[in-house]
């Protein structure tokens, strides 16, 4: 206790000093916190953006379809995998899919698309794609009088067919059991933008996408909402126990070359605020060397007195980590207004940017417990490394030396 | 691959009528370059039709298709599949080097580009090249006549300015019929990368034809594709020219 009290009353014994080396950790608090809430809060963004447009949070397959997908490596046990997904507490949705790349023709044009059958309604429960129809009505699993099912079509691909709603469509693949997969369809709907991830797809209901590619109802792909997406890697680990037969990927597999770049992304801002912290604590090394220099006489009486070594390290670095404790509390109090404002309202983009055809119109930052704490631990640390080396040399003070001096 | 499968093809599959090789001279050990063109002469029969049977064996998937081939010279192919369901009606006309697939349920002539060339034929493990090229054996092959006691052994080498995926390709014929045995396409390293195998001669017409063709590509494990010929046909009635238009490829059935 006494400790705390000597550390307390030297840390105001040159209040100037201390107040100015505190701004300085607090600025450096400050914009630790922004930047960090602000990587955060736009990756989290981003990755609710793509989970919820089309991936999901977490993907089932069968064998390696997802790096290297072939049409025969589909999941032939619908029935286990969706018992398994009505069990779990985590799921909150699910919806299946098959893939085939093919070629569309409408008149006179073609072009190659990527056919995906979906579960009209599985899909609108569990991705966007519903809300993303621009012209049109979303599909269902019925055939028209005719016969023929209706399709949905990406803007880029009905662009350049120059198709409209009710047009034909007219797609050729190759089916799973190696036959020419040929039929015609027609465009229900037009959906996403010019920009979507989708905009040369073609979407077919899930039944008429197996006749289709004569998959006798395997799907490729089961794609997964959960309750909380923060679950994602629980979850994947519960799911794959349960179906050992197929690849359960959280979404960090999926679009592993996203998460690879941001988690590369993130390291790097890190090391800048590294580079800044660090900067800020040659300012606090020097006023830490200064203080134990000035008080050299004192460190020599009190070692006269029979304070030992460590007890007067333990001092400096208790200085220091208070100033820094203290600087971090202003910080944190000027923080919270600034970072809820920027988790709420953002910062206005002058032009909004469209990702997968979902226009965004502010920059927001992230307002959680992490976006302060991390930036905390990182002042708090530097300031014990900090002081370790002054208050080495205070501990090795000799009484008769310093007294003299 | 393109050059060699060009015998396989126009052998056995469009132009069967070729196979029966009466003319091969006896003393054929002499010359090597007769005994081809002598059997290619005779591929070049006259018009014939057949009825066909090609199962196509995957790891993933087994498949069995019924068609019927309408054959003129060497230039001209008209193939149909009669089942399954599914497929009944999808059609293939070749005239020369150029190659259509019909699809009836899209009623949709596409031409097959060059690109796809080398793409498999419904599925199969021969190519549209397989049913498309002509054979210049004689003229882009170095030939080489071994002989046991009953085969003839023609080695094929390439010639230095001929464009192939081949090595070399090693084709038996049976001395004793007169028949082809079997091909073997190799590699430049010398490992054989597809075998086609004559098996089950039967007579169709007089002539002495191995019924059953089996394509095994060796580098694509469990794959095979079998055709048997059901029926054979060496002097159809109404096959002439117009059966291998457009206009016909385009005709429901």
């Amino acid at each position: 206790m006494l400790m705390w009290k000597l550390a307390f009353r030297n840390i105001f014994r040159q209040r100037r000093r201390s107040i100015l080396t505190a701004l300085s950790m607090t600025g450096g608090y400050v914009l630790c916190v922004l930047s960090f809430s602000m990587t955060e809060g736009s990756y989290s963004n981003v990755i609710k953006i793509f989970t919820e447009d089309h991936t999901g949070d977490i993907q089932i397959h069968s064998e390696d379809y997802l790096t290297r997908p072939k049409i025969h490596k589909n999941i032939d046990d619908n029935a286990a995998v969706e018992r398994v997904l009505n069990q779990s507490e985590f799921v909150r949705s699910y919806t299946k899919r098959v893939f085939s790349p093919g070629l569309a023709y409408a008149g006179n044009e073609s072009t190659p698309v990527k056919i995906v059958g979906v579960d009209p309604d599985l899909e609108s429960n569990t991705s966007r794609l519903a809300d993303k129809v621009k012209q049109g009505v979303y599909f269902n699993n019925q055939p028209n009088d005719d016969g023929y099912f209706k399709a949905m079509i990406g803007v880029r691909a009905a662009t350049s067919l120059q198709l409209n709603i009710g047009d034909e469509l007219i797609l050729i693949s190759q089916g799973a059991d190696g036959s020419i997969a040929n039929d015609i369809y027609i465009i229900g709907a037009i959906v996403g933008s010019r920009s979507s991830w989708d905009s040369s797809t073609v979407y077919l209901p899930l039944n008429s996408a197996h006749d289709f590619l004569t998959l006798h109802g395997k799907s490729h792909q089961y794609a997964l909402a959960l309750n909380d997406s923060a679950d994602v890697i629980a979850a994947t680990q519960s799911i794959q126990a349960q179906l050992p037969a197929f690849s359960v990927s959280p979404w960090m597999v999926v679009e592993e070359t996203f998460y690879k770049t941001m988690q590369a992304d993130k390291e790097g801002n890190l090391f800048g605020l590294f580079i800044i912290v660090f900067i800020v604590f040659i300012g606090v090394l020097n006023t830490v060397l200064m203080s134990v220099l000035e008080r050299t006489h004192e460190f020599g009486v009190l070692k006269a007195i029979g304070s030992r070594p460590a007890t007067i390290t333990v001092m400096i670095l208790l200085e220091t980590t208070l100033l820094a404790f203290l600087s971090v509390v202003v910080g944190i109090l000027l923080a919270i207004p600034i970072i809820y404002w920027f988790a709420n309202v953002g910062i206005a983009m002058p032009e909004p940017v469209d990702v997968g055809g979902i226009a965004f119109q502010h920059m927001k930052g992230e307002f959680s417990l992490q976006v302060f704490l991390l930036p905390m631990l990182f002042i708090l640390s530097f300031a014990i490394v900090v002081a370790i080396l002054p208050g080495i040399r205070a501990a090795r003070v000799l009484p008769t030396e310093a007294m003299r001096g | 691959m393109v050059k060699i499968q060009r015998l396989v093809l126009p052998l056995i599959f469009l132009f069967p009528g070729a196979l029966c090789a009466e003319s091969v001279p006896n003393n054929s050990a002499t010359d090597v370059i007769k005994l081809i063109d002598d059997m290619e002469e005779l591929y070049r029969g006259d018009a014939s039709k057949a009825e066909i049977t090609m199962r196509v064996e995957t790891p993933y998937y087994k498949r069995s298709m019924k068609m019927e081939s309408i054959n003129l010279g060497t230039e001209k192919a008209f193939i149909r599949i009669l089942s399954p369901k599914k497929e009944r009606g999808v059609s293939t006309l070749k005239i020369d080097k150029e190659m259509w697939n019909y699809l009836p349920k899209i009623n949709k002539v596409i031409k097959v580009p060059p690109s796809l060339m080398m793409g498999s034929w419904m599925g199969s493990d021969f190519t549209n090249d397989d049913l498309v090229k002509q054979t210049t054996l004689t003229e882009e092959y170095n030939l080489e006549l071994a002989e046991t006691d009953d085969t003839y052994i023609i080695d094929l080498t390439p010639r230095a300015q001929t464009v192939t995926v081949w090595g070399r390709i090693e084709y038996t014929i049976s001395k004793a019929d007169r028949i082809p045995l079997s091909q073997g396409f190799y590699d430049d390293k010398g490992d054989l990368i597809r075998s086609l195998v004559f098996k089950d001669p039967k007579m169709f017409q007089g002539r002495l034809i191995p019924s059953v063709m089996e394509m095994i590509p060796l580098n694509k494990e469990g794959h095979k594709t079998v055709i048997v010929y059901d029926a054979l046909d060496f002097s159809p009635s109404g096959v002439n020219d117009s059966i291998f238009s457009l206009r016909n490829l385009r005709k429901r059935f």
